[in-house]
């Protein structure tokens, strides 16, 4: 038999991946300003997922991928991961967001109010069929009430605390690069505080509400009441290096804060992150609510759950069995057939034994 | 002094894309590998531009290691031209200029999934396993910060009871791929899904193995020289798979680990999983000038 030289795989890997971008089309200015403009909530969803808040990359992830969400989110990190660090921002309190939306379960009016903002909450869920037949679709313009909400409210567990009903966490004074980061550190347990929340910030949305429902199901031992949920944009300030201090823009933040009635004081889950993401916040505060003292192993477990809902690990994972897998198969159908042989051997020995035996 | 005396000019990415800072971390991190052999060392992983679970903490370790002048294979099962072999040399060469090679003896580095070549690697040879999953304890204890303590306490007591188990229950150690192996004497490692033919060419191996989980963020690593004992029982032999007889149907190579490649007729042939070693007898059967290293496996038999 003549040697072929065997260099099909890197063929068909090029060709496969020209396929699939075919398929995609011309990517252009155009089609990133279409997506950014179109699909704020999912450009969120990726920036959030991501860890990375640039509206413009986010789009171009989503229209290199076609939409694969985890392809998308990790483009970005890969992205992510190589560019250097210039400065660290100055710390976000609750009551200097510019918030759009607050809202709170806990009581029917809180200081500084509810604060609707924009939602599809109240909604009916009604597909507006007529786009499809030529009309368009024009949204009734928003009237303008007569005095604007208030844009700077404190959190409603501040209310909490002073009125002795919870225990606020200490503040933490780590500052710029001494606040763990777990994006160059790997993520150990017990898990460092800002480990958790920065974890619970890049959770993949889907995998967070699973094991968030999981918990509100009564797979946990604490029921959320949703204290607030948030959402606003947060001013970037750093520091130049002249020594003055300026805001570099504002990234749009949700967040929300789940308390648990049980003992004599309320106890209190959180999670922030990138973009508008209600679903992710509430689920993902309500792992956190329900993580002290959690049982290991179980879903509300941090250690499980922070590993679990990272999605670029886990999708990553989930789609590597497609890789070949002969040579770890094969070792396997050895021991198995071995196994076999070894008992129908034994079953043989047994059988010539007994017929051996004298007769009585 | 200007701004641009003190910088370099731009560029798209870092030499090998893993910038400086993340390089420094692998390096410190595979330091300390080497110094407690087959311990897992924590690392941040960086994420690649691969999907977790193909190879990402390979490929870190590779990006790290290489140099312009670094001749690179890479090894999927055993073959050069598997689909994510071949994306990752060529992802290699794009991003580091490396000339890659398919021939183990010419390799200064070979990354590899699944296999270890049949033809010995030498002193100046470095191999990087990639590994899915990097705790030997995984499958009695999910739970990794349990884990991590009973490495501390060399607790290898379940799975010991585990291999006991097989034996009781099927005759034999199931174990087939990533046979649990005791490192230097004191800590237990996955030796990364190859098969058991493999383990024991990791035994006082002249070159350095290192074995990165991207995905996991551990690092471990056999250094030269060092002692890779497979758990057995002392009445109970290591049993490699059963290929020493195996003849490959392409290069009649015989004695080493075998792809059985399924028949019409409900047969099996096999074809030598090393697919270069299988080039190579093929070429050397055509009379051409190959050179053929020694092998670890020596007619079928691993010499002691």
């Amino acid at each position: 038999m003549a040697y072929v030289a065997t260099r099909g795989g890197e063929a068909a890997i090029d060709q496969s991946e020209r396929l699939f971008r075919e398929e995609m089309g011309e990517i252009t200015p155009t089609r990133i300003e279409e997506v950014k403009a179109a699909l704020p909530y999912l450009i969120d969803r990726v920036m959030g997922e991501a860890s990375l808040y640039d509206e413009d990359l986010a789009a171009l992830a989503l229209a290199q991928t076609g939409g694969e969400l985890y392809e998308a989110v990790l483009l970005l990190r890969a992205w992510r991961t190589t560019q250097p660090r210039l400065s660290i921002a100055k710390p976000v309190e609750q009551d200097g967001l510019f918030t759009h939306r607050r809202i709170s379960a806990a009581f029917k009016d809180v200081p500084g109010g509810q604060t609707l903002g924009p939602t599809l909450d109240y909604a009916h869920r009604i597909l507006a069929t007529n786009v499809l037949r030529g009309e368009t679709f024009v949204p009734p313009a928003v009237v303008l009430a007569d005095k604007p909400a208030k844009a700077h409210l404190p959190s409603v567990s501040a209310w909490q605390a002073e009125n002795d009903l919870v225990d606020l966490p200490q503040p933490d004074a780590t500052d710029g690069n001494d606040i763990p980061d777990l994006t160059r550190e790997p993520l150990l347990f017990p898990s460092k505080r800002a480990h958790t929340l920065q974890s619970l910030a890049r959770s993949e949305t889907g995998s967070a509400l699973a094991l968030g429902y999981a918990a509100m199901r009564g797979y946990g031992q604490a029921h959320p009441t949703v204290n607030e949920v948030r959402l606003s944009e947060a001013e970037i300030v750093v520091d130049h290096p002249d020594g003055r201090s300026f805001s570099a823009g504002r990234v749009k933040i949700s967040q929300a804060e789940v308390v648990d009635k049980k003992g004599e004081k309320l106890s209190l889950g959180f999670t922030a992150t990138f973009g508008w993401n209600e679903v992710k916040c509430i689920a993902g505060a309500t792992l956190d609510l329900n993580a002290p003292g959690a049982e290991k192993g179980s879903a509300t477990e941090e250690e499980f759950f922070l590993y679990h809902t990272e999605g670029v690990e886990s999708s990553g994972f989930c789609i590597h069995f497609k890789l070949p897998h002969y040579v770890t198969f094969q070792s396997s159908l050895d021991a198995m057939r071995d196994a076999k042989a070894k008992k129908a051997a034994e079953r043989v020995a047994a059988k010539t034994k007994h017929q051996s035996e004298p007769a009585e | 002094m200007t701004l641009s005396k003190l910088t370099k000019p731009w560029e798209a990415m870092s030499y090998g894309f893993i910038d400086g800072s993340a390089k420094r971390e692998m390096r410190r991190k595979m330091l300390k590998a080497v110094a407690v052999p087959g311990c897992q060392m924590p690392y941040a992983s960086r994420e690649v531009p691969m999907a977790r679970g193909w190879g990402t903490g390979g490929l870190q370790v590779s990006l790290t290691l290489v140099k312009p002048t670094t001749r690179v294979k890479v090894i999927d099962q055993g073959a050069d031209d598997s689909v994510n072999a071949a994306s990752i040399r060529r992802f290699i060469a794009s991003v580091a200029g490396t000339p890659t090679t398919l021939d183990t003896l010419e390799a200064d580095l070979i990354q590899s999934r699944h296999r270890i070549p049949e033809e010995i690697m030498c002193e100046d040879q470095i191999l990087v396993l990639q590994v899915p999953n990097p705790e030997p304890l995984r499958g009695v204890q999910p739970n990794m910060s349990i884990a991590r303590q009973m490495h501390a306490d060399a607790d290898y007591g379940r799975m010991w009871l585990q291999l006991y188990e097989q034996i009781v229950r099927s005759g034999r150690v199931m174990q087939g791929a990533s046979y649990p192996s005791l490192v230097h004497g004191r800590h237990v490692m996955t030796p990364s899904p190859i098969p058991r033919w493999d383990v024991p060419k990791l035994h006082m191996s002249r070159h350095l193995t290192i074995l990165s989980a991207g995905r996991e963020k551990r690092i471990f690593a056999v250094p030269p020289f060092t002692r890779v004992e497979p758990l057995v029982f002392d009445d109970v032999p290591y049993q490699v798979e059963d290929h020493a007889g195996l003849t490959c149907y392409r290069s009649g190579a015989k004695g080493f680990f075998m792809n059985e490649i399924p028949q019409d007729d409900g047969s099996s042939v096999y074809e030598v999983s090393d697919s270069e070693w299988g080039v190579k007898a093929i070429r050397a059967k055509d009379g051409e000038d190959v050179i053929q290293g020694e092998t670890w496996y020596k007619d079928g038999e691993m010499p002691q």
